[in-house]
């Protein structure tokens, strides 16, 4: 604990990821390197077509996401290459509109594109996503792609047995608690007396409501609650997703595609959500990824669930960082450990894939460069990147020893990412995704309004059947029992 | 003969002279209405570029649309509470600034100051405002009643209309007062005197005298507000995004939805041609109300 020091972390990373970076960066740029990976080879098909300047543009979700390829990315690969690189940054919840409304335009605006797996299926039936198979094999990048971790390659990646995006973000919920309070010796005491288990990281909701509960009422005059999580509609909404089907809930009736999202489990998880509120700090029922995150960097929450960021962020990992001035100093570094949430199976919420725009009108160029970002090597620079928010996806980021040392309880860190990946429940992937989403969406907020949740979910599962029926119900099952047989669906019992 | 055969080639010249601009005017103004509802008729979606023709389909499902109707509601309670409210604000306020008082033209511009600000701005700024950890309308409420007030105003349902309301009010009350200053200032002075020396009251000269006077001009900031009223969007969206649930979803954020998020083309297109019919009959029954077809 006392070799903590953040000024060690930069030193470290500068020596783990920027150097090699560069390093690599230069290998290549002076044409010696041969075209032995497929990075290489993306860079080497590339500079004959980017001959007399192109530019191609890739849309980007905003904000952090995008110092990617603005500050790393893009300048790189203008140097190796000769190709600019335009980053269109689009907020995520406008992403996917953005790409529809420009596909049906078709003025080839955007070339490469950042997309949600969970939206391929309507992507690619509107014609919006190029196919890449041909692309792929024509670039010898099949080995590659092998080695993205197996939940994000058997499930992010294609369509139909067709490949339409690479993977390229290991989003991933996982549980962060203080070790500190957890290891109290006083507490451990109290709760064990009380509820006759040890005092851990939750396996169970009930056990989550206990440890919460009991952790809030021992320190809430510390200013500590017992945990805080996302209660902000959009991101409620994979908490539920997730939480519903950990506990044995499925979204739809398989063979006649009524929807079953409001069964007992679906009004269960529901409840549960509105009751531990109680002990949460005041105004949860807003909290979204920032407030989230700045209660538990101060310190005042013991258990939270989130993406991977937060994990970077508590660890105080390159803190000194510019871009990441916004983030509240973490107050908690050395002090945070790191489990899968309650259930065991956590969500794969949202991620990203790259894609090539069907209406671009480069489109070997756009491939080539989503074919380098995702590479092996690139890949791997991309994922340590401090004030990025790219995640683990490929086998090697899990073991790379640059991210093991950056900061002492990396490997922990790394270790978790994995297992959760392994475990993890995909998002709800069907024909018009967005609306079932949406419809759950505002059955969330209505929750935190003070409705009944077995009504709010009746009228989730009513407008549910009520677009099955629109997109038409042989054609949403086939879509529907065709995610549910991936291994990512729903926990294995 | 030659002198009627010259007048109707003059008007012929005439015609010839203003028939491209009003080809263009038709071109801008029809051409969109005539493609709506052609679009109306069609099965346009996000998925399925169908052109063929689909009959009424999306009239029928634009009347059993609960969600519709609940959104028309919405936006009609926002536009008759707010409406009143901004009106009579509006004119207390004129009344106030009305004589000349020191200091005048810089107040009068600070409260003009709401309006020149686009209004996503102000809901996004209201937004921080009703911040329940760091608004500082919360604080303000906590000073008042002594305790901590985390009051969640855009996620409880006895609070978030009150919400918009407040910044829907903020906004637009100032562009009530300013149009009612500019009529109150026109009002003939010795009317007003020679009702002071009859012995006149203030509600009897406010009623027989100042508002005749300004109805002209009242009638058409109430029009304006009415329709700005009818397409609020940009603060609920801001604040609410017409949540919880659907509560505070008004038409134009129920069109934006289904034609932007949901690409529901076809179906928007009959949405948008129902509002548009909705308004035109409000418009010409209001403007015959308060006689100003004229």
């Amino acid at each position: 604990m006392s070799a903590f020091s953040p000024r060690r972390l930069v030193a470290s990373a500068i020596r783990n990821v920027l150097v090699p970076a560069a390093a690599t960066g230069l290998l290549a740029f002076s044409g010696t390197a041969s075209a032995e990976n497929a990075a290489q080879r993306a860079v080497e098909a590339a500079k004959p077509l980017c001959a007399g300047g192109k530019t191609i543009s890739i849309v980007w979700e905003a904000g952090l996401q995008s110092l990617d390829p603005l500050n790393y990315s893009g300048p790189l690969w203008e140097k190796l290459t000769g190709c600019k690189v335009k980053v269109v940054e689009v907020p995520t919840a406008e992403m996917f509109t953005k790409i529809m409304q420009e596909y049906r335009a078709g003025t080839g605006a955007y070339d490469a594109l950042n997309v949600v797996p969970s939206w391929m299926p309507d992507l690619v039936q509107a014609g919006a996503l190029e196919q890449l198979d041909s692309y792929v094999d024509k670039y010898g990048y099949r080995d590659e792609l092998k080695n993205i971790a197996p939940t994000y390659r058997d499930n992010q990646m294609t369509v139909n047995g067709k490949i339409y995006g690479f993977p390229d973000d290991g989003d991933v919920f996982i549980m962060y608690y203080r070790k500190d309070i957890f290891a109290n010796p006083k507490l451990k005491r109290e709760f064990k007396a009380k509820y006759k288990y040890d005092l851990a990281p939750p396996k169970t909701w009930q056990q989550f409501d206990e440890i919460g509960s009991f952790l809030t009422e021992k320190l809430k005059s510390k200013g500590i609650y017992g945990a805080s999580l996302f209660r902000d509609p959009p991101y409620a909404l994979f908490m539920f997703e997730e939480r519903f089907r950990n506990e044995g809930g499925r979204f739809f009736d398989g063979n006649t595609m009524k929807a079953t999202v409001n069964s007992e489990i679906g009004v269960k998880a529901l409840e549960g959500m509105r009751h531990e509120n109680r002990f949460m700090p005041p105004g949860v029922e807003k909290f979204g990824f920032v407030e989230n995150l700045a209660v538990f960097l101060k310190g005042q929450s013991a258990m939270t669930i989130s993406w991977p960021p937060y994990g970077r962020f508590a660890a105080g990992y390159l803190a000194n960082e510019k871009a990441l001035d916004w983030v509240p100093k973490s107050q908690i570094a050395g002090k945070v450990g790191y489990a899968l949430p309650p259930g065991g199976h956590p969500e794969l919420a949202l991620g990203f894939a790259l894609s090539v725009a069907s209406s671009s009108k480069q489109k070997e160029l756009a491939y080539l460069l989503i074919q380098w970002l995702n590479s092996e090597e690139i890949s791997n620079k991309r994922v340590q990147l401090p004030y990025a928010l790219r995640d683990p996806f490929r086998n090697s980021h899990y073991t790379n020893p640059g991210y093991l040392k950056l900061w002492p309880d990396a490997k922990n860190y790394l270790a978790t990412l994995k297992e959760a990946s392994e475990t993890g429940l995909l998002d709800l992937s069907l024909i018009q995704t967005d609306k079932y989403e949406e419809a759950l969406r505002q059955g969330v907020s209505r929750l935190w309004a003070g409705d009944d949740p077995k009504a709010i979910l009746d009228d989730v599962a009513k407008q549910w059947d009520s677009i099955t029926q629109r997109v038409g119900v042989d054609r949403q099952k086939a879509i529907y029992n065709a995610w549910a047989a991936k291994s990512g669906a729903y926990p294995k019992r | 003969m030659a002198a009627t055969a010259g007048r109707s080639g003059d008007r012929g010249f005439r015609y010839s002279l203003v028939a491209p601009s009003i080809v263009i005017l038709l071109l801008i103004g029809v051409f969109p209405l005539v493609y709506l509802l052609v679009v109306s008729f069609q099965g346009i979606t996000m998925m399925e570029t169908d052109t063929s023709f689909h009959g009424l389909l999306n009239y029928r499902l634009l009347f059993s649309d609960a969600r519709l109707w609940q959104s028309l509601l919405h936006t009609i309670v926002f536009t008759v509470v707010a409406l009143p409210i901004e009106l009579g604000l509006g004119l207390a306020m004129a009344q106030l600034f009305i004589d000349r008082l020191p200091g005048r033209q810089v107040f009068v511009a600070l409260l003009v100051l709401p309006v020149v600000v686009s209004p996503i701005v102000a809901g996004a700024t209201w937004s921080l405002m009703f911040d329940n950890r760091f608004g500082p309308v919360n604080e303000i409420i906590g000073w008042i009643a002594g305790k901590e007030m985390p009051l969640l105003w855009t996620v409880k349902p006895d609070l978030v209309y009150v919400a918009i309301l407040v910044a829907e009010i903020w906004q637009w009350t100032p562009f009530m007062f300013l149009l009612l200053l500019a009529a109150l200032s026109r009002v003939d002075r010795s009317q007003l005197e020679a009702a002071q020396i009859d012995g006149a009251g203030y509600w009897r000269t406010f009623f027989r005298i100042v508002l005749p006077a300004i109805w002209p001009v009242m009638a058409v900031a109430i029009l304006i507000r009415g329709l700005d009223l009818f397409r609020l969007f940009d603060i609920v969206w801001a604040l609410t995004k017409g949540g919880p649930g659907t509560m505070t979803e008004t038409i134009s954020i129920f069109t934006y939805v289904k034609g932007f998020q949901q690409f529901e083309t076809s179906y928007t297109a009959a949405v948008a041609l129902l509002i548009i019919v909705l308004l035109s009959v409000l418009v010409l029954t209001a403007l015959r109300r308060v006689s100003l077809s004229r």
